[in-house]
């Protein structure tokens, strides 16, 4: 079994060198930029999400249409509500799940989805998954028709949105389900992928890095066989975007 | 590499590396070079020396072969001053791109070889940089389609230049080729050391080029030249591929008669 | 994977001559290689990407060392396990011990070209674990029995009719052959079940971040996250280059990446795991590992001339820009990595001697230099390892050149290191010729130009040299 120091002792010697060198901080990565700069890197995509939030938003609805989300424009909660019900008929479902995403009950997610006679749960350990929770919300999820999401944020650059999983927020709902619905409200899309990561960097560098994210830009796909594009291998054969423009 | 198009005046004199296919297989290429740099008002220098840059054994893999021979085409063009013109941008690619590697452990060779280096142009690198794609306006009545050469394109970087220059003649018409950056498959001792993929890459180039209709393919690199035109021989096709040096100059020679040029 | 890179030429000659893969591989042009451009060019600062992605890689590259031991510490910290392995062969192993100490049944593999150096899943699968490719190209080619034919479409070659035949057992020839949508849809039901019930799964990494011990994946599929979220243990396997810095540099290369891969902006999912399931997840995994391995790398990590082929984010965009590739296809090269990278890492990696015809086969057009994100100058490497097979240039023992080859080129500088031979040997050429030209070609030559005649017409040197026209013309006669 090769051991750590053997192996790295290994790649010293191939580098040429018989001590491991300290790279230089002006280097070509932001591997050395300090906690105070990425804090206030983050603090400017988070307040540029604000400035430029109809500018975003309007982005982000075209790139998340080209990224394949079926994208929907709700004026008010309302409209949106009226939007999750009807796709929960559309698609005949029995069971939803949803996250713990505050928007979903400014939408009022419980009666727009109980409404169409569909049952909806949430999977909310609070820190206890012993393993029995845990393989009770796993199966929940993989026989659950419809996952219901918000958002933590989003990228207009490339019709992103970035869920970090938690505490009533299943890894689960965003994939299992054959149709996913997110709801976007303004305020929470990014510019880039170099926001986000800037963001991301500086949750890190103050030690409050989430366990996992993940970024999701329209359906599952695939063109593996003949380089035909076909949805749905995997995860969701359709996701929706909702846009809460009101407030 | 000095960028003589910011000094003034233009280069009135410089010398001429024919490239070793051109000098032995198709000299009328050297002789259409000549005269398109004339019209230019550029005296063309032959050094009777000159033979080959190195470039068949050092792709080849015989370095050991490539060095002497190298060395020489360094000393040779040591001895004049100004740019060196060569049709050719494989040829051109070999003495700037990869001279650095093959007298890297000589580094008084490297030095000198650099010093040469940057006085190398490929000839229609060297007409657009100097006198622009509009230097040259000609005649010649006929259809033809235009192949990148690897080398020119992405060696040299001249990619949009010749079909400039092309467009400045009366008469020809220019039709756009499917995939004109993609290799013809020539790559020297390749094409004879693995002819059944270069054949297979050859296939595909033809059959774009039958597929334009037009009656001559211009090209830059007699290389891939005789690739195209072996195999379109091969295919009992008339097809002619010529060498835009040629273009240039027989256009020239159609369009002096109307006084478009000279 | 053993290789089997001698056969290079056999095998690149059952393809040419196999009409239906001639006519599949065309995707990773007309579909990769012009996503790719057209992603290119709408993106505003390309060039800038791919030179600031360079300069990452070359950056991380120079000091491996420092940030693998970073990466090691950092994977620690978040609660995983780092096992470093020198070789294929004690990675494997890894894993294999690990399965049988969790009692493990079913494991589930997302697309991983180290995991195909260690031929793992049929190695896994002799152990008796249920062992299952989950990205729907790579499954198929489990069913196939093959190897992957591309780094990022592993059954470009395959028809519908030949993947009906692997996922239908009803299916027959002559049947009507489902479209890719039935097809995908069989999968889709068939792959379900082994994720519900895996309890285990081995995944790649595109990139490991070594500042918090984040593991990047890159999926379309979503085979990535399942992998991520449903088996209590979660391995993750890379080679040692596969490494950047900080979370910052994700953005650029992710950019640069996906676009060279398949021309999307971003691929559906992008998954990053700091480690195993947090105490306030809902699911994912308790366990987390990640093999770090060699297995050869060192070999072009110390070659000052072949290091840059460790800048390599494995795109494939090399694959789709090269003629030779779009020809012979993928398992000509005899590896796990095909293509103009595959020619230039594989020699080194697997030993010179066997695979010097890979170095050969490229007509150096640069197309895969100009493709690469990271910029790796691959046609310089060739020219590299040619110079190593022609002369055995650092080991006498990997010269694999002929007498006969080495006698020509010897014959050659002779030939060019002075005018009158140039001149003397051109014409003698050219009187050899004559009588056997037409119209100045030949149909037919002797060796070695009878390779060339086999396919096309050859021109005779000129009667006269270029030399010999101008001092006439400068005489007066033009």
């Amino acid at each position: 079994m090769a051991d750590r120091a053997k192996f790295l002792a290994a790649v010293t010697a191939s580098l040429g060198r018989t001590v491991v060198l300290v790279p230089n901080p002006d280097s070509a990565t932001a591997g050395f930029d300090d906690g105070v700069l990425a804090k206030s890197n983050a603090e400017m995509a988070m307040a540029d999400a604000n400035t430029r939030s109809r500018e975003l938003v309007d982005q982000m609805a075209d790139a998340a249409a080209t990224a394949g989300w079926k994208v929907h424009r709700a004026c008010n909660p309302e409209t949106a509500s009226d939007l999750v019900a009807s796709i929960c008929e559309e698609k005949k479902a029995s069971s939803v799940l949803r996250s713990k995403h505050e928007v979903l009950d400014q939408i009022g997610i419980e009666s727009a989805v109980t409404s169409t006679g569909a049952t909806l749960g949430i999977t909310e350990h609070f820190g206890d998954n012993s393993s029995a929770l845990v393989d009770n919300s796993k199966s929940s999820a993989f026989s659950a028709d419809i996952g219901i999401t918000g958002v933590d944020y989003a990228i207009a650059e490339t019709g992103t949105i970035v869920l970090h999983p938690r505490s009533g927020l299943s890894r689960l709902i965003s994939l299992a389900p054959p149709t996913h619905i997110a709801v976007l409200r303004h305020g929470e899309v990014l510019d880039s992928l170099d926001e986000l990561f800037a963001m991301e960097r500086s949750d890190f560098m103050s030690g409050k890095l989430a366990g996992s994210m993940n970024l999701i830009s329209g359906p599952s796909k695939t063109a593996d066989i003949e380089g035909t594009t076909v949805t749905g291998i995997h995860g969701p054969l359709e996701v929706h975007l909702i846009i809460l423009d009101h407030g | 590499m000095p960028d003589y198009s910011l000094n003034p005046p233009l280069p009135n004199r410089v010398t001429l590396f024919a490239s070793c296919m051109v000098d032995q297989l198709a000299p009328s290429v050297g002789e259409s070079a000549v005269d398109v740099l004339e019209h230019l008002g550029v005296s063309v220098e032959f050094l009777d020396n000159q033979t080959c840059c190195g470039q068949p054994a050092f792709n080849s893999g015989f370095r050991s072969e490539a060095l002497p021979v190298g060395t020489r085409f360094i000393e040779l063009f040591e001895q004049v001053d100004g740019p060196i013109v060569v049709p050719s941008g494989s040829c051109a690619a070999m003495v700037r791109n990869y001279y650095r590697d093959l007298f890297r452990d000589d580094p008084k060779l490297l030095e000198r070889s650099s010093r040469v280096a940057e006085r190398v142009f490929e000839l229609i690198e060297f007409i657009s940089r100097f006198f622009g794609t509009e230097a040259i306006v000609g005649q010649l009545n006929t259809s033809a389609t235009y192949h990148k050469c690897c080398h020119l394109l992405r060696e040299i970087g001249i990619d949009g230049e010749p079909s400039a220059m092309l467009s400045n003649i009366e008469g020809l018409e220019m039709i756009p080729l499917e995939r004109a950056d993609v290799c013809c498959g020539f790559g020297g001792a390749f094409s004879v050391k693995m002819p059944d993929i270069s054949s297979a890459i050859l296939d595909e180039k033809l059959d774009f080029i039958e597929a334009t209709g037009s009656s001559t393919v211009i090209a830059a690199d007699m290389g891939c030249i005789y690739q195209m035109q072996g195999g379109l021989r091969r295919r009992g096709s008339d097809v002619q591929v010529l060498h835009i040096a040629q273009i240039l100059a027989e256009s020239l020679r159609n369009g002096s008669s109307h006084g478009a040029a000279l | 994977m053993k290789p089997v890179t001698i056969n290079f030429r056999s095998k690149a000659a059952q393809t040419l001559a196999d009409a239906q893969i001639q006519q599949s591989i065309e995707h990773v042009y007309t579909g990769f290689f012009k996503g790719r451009l057209l992603a290119a060019a709408e993106t505003d600062n390309w060039e800038d990407l791919r030179t600031k992605g360079k300069a990452i890689k070359d950056h991380t590259i120079a000091h491996l060392d420092y940030y693998l031991g970073m990466l090691a510490d950092s994977v620690e910290k978040n609660g995983g396990r780092v096992f470093f392995a020198a070789d294929a062969a004690e990675a494997r192993q890894y894993i294999i011990d690990l399965a049988h100490k969790r009692n493990i049944k079913t494991v589930i593999k997302s697309k991983s070209m180290v995991s195909e150096e260690m031929g793992l899943a049929e190695a896994m699968n002799t152990e008796g674990f249920e062992t299952v490719e989950t990205d729907l190209g790579e499954y198929i080619i489990q069913l196939a029995n093959e190897t992957p034919y591309h780094l990022i479409a592993p059954a470009v070659h395959k028809s519908r009719s030949d993947v009906a035949k692997l996922l239908d057992d009803d299916y027959k020839d002559g049947d009507r052959i489902p479209d890719a949508t039935e097809l995908t849809m069989m999968a889709r039901k068939k792959l379900r079940g082994v994720f519900e019930r895996a309890d285990m799964s081995v995944t790649g990494v595109n990139f490991a971040v070594a500042e918090s011990g984040s593991i990047a994946l890159v999926t379309n599929e979503g085979n990535g996250r399942m992998s991520t979220t449903v088996p209590r243990v979660h391995v993750a396997v890379m080679g040692m280059e596969k490494i950047i810095p900080s979370i910052q540099d994700l953005s650029t290369m992710l950019r640069i990446l996906i676009r060279s891969a398949t021309g999307q902006r971003i691929s559906t999912y992008v998954t990053m795991v700091n480690g195993s399931r947090k105490f306030d997840e809902e699911e994912g995994p308790e366990e987390f590992h990640l093999v770090i391995m060699d297995n050869g790398r060192q070999k072009l990590l110390e070659d000052p001339q072949m290091r840059e082929s460790l800048n390599c984010i494995r795109c494939g965009a090399c694959l789709n820009a090269c003629p030779v590739y779009r020809k012979v296809g993928g398992h000509a090269y005899g590896w796990v990595y095909p293509g103009p990278i595959g020619a230039i890492v594989s020699p080194v990696m697997t030993g010179v001697k066997d695979a010097s015809n890979l170095p050969s086969a490229s007509s150096l057009c640069g197309a895969c230099h100009d493709a690469c994100p990271v910029k790796i100058n691959i046609p310089r490497m060739l020219l590299e390892l040619r110079w190593r097979t022609a002369e055995g240039s650092t080991d006498k023992d990997e010269r694999t050149s002929s007498a006969k080859e080495r006698g020509i080129w010897k014959a050659w500088r002779v030939g060019m290191m002075g005018r009158k031979r140039f001149d003397i040997g051109s014409r003698l050429a050219n009187l050899a010729m004559r009588p056997l030209a037409k119209n100045g070609w030949l149909k037919k030559a002797p060796p070695p130009i009878s390779g060339w005649t086999s396919t096309r017409d050859f021109p005779t040197i000129s009667a006269r040299s270029l030399k010999s026209k101008l001092s006439k013309r400068s005489k007066g006669g033009k």
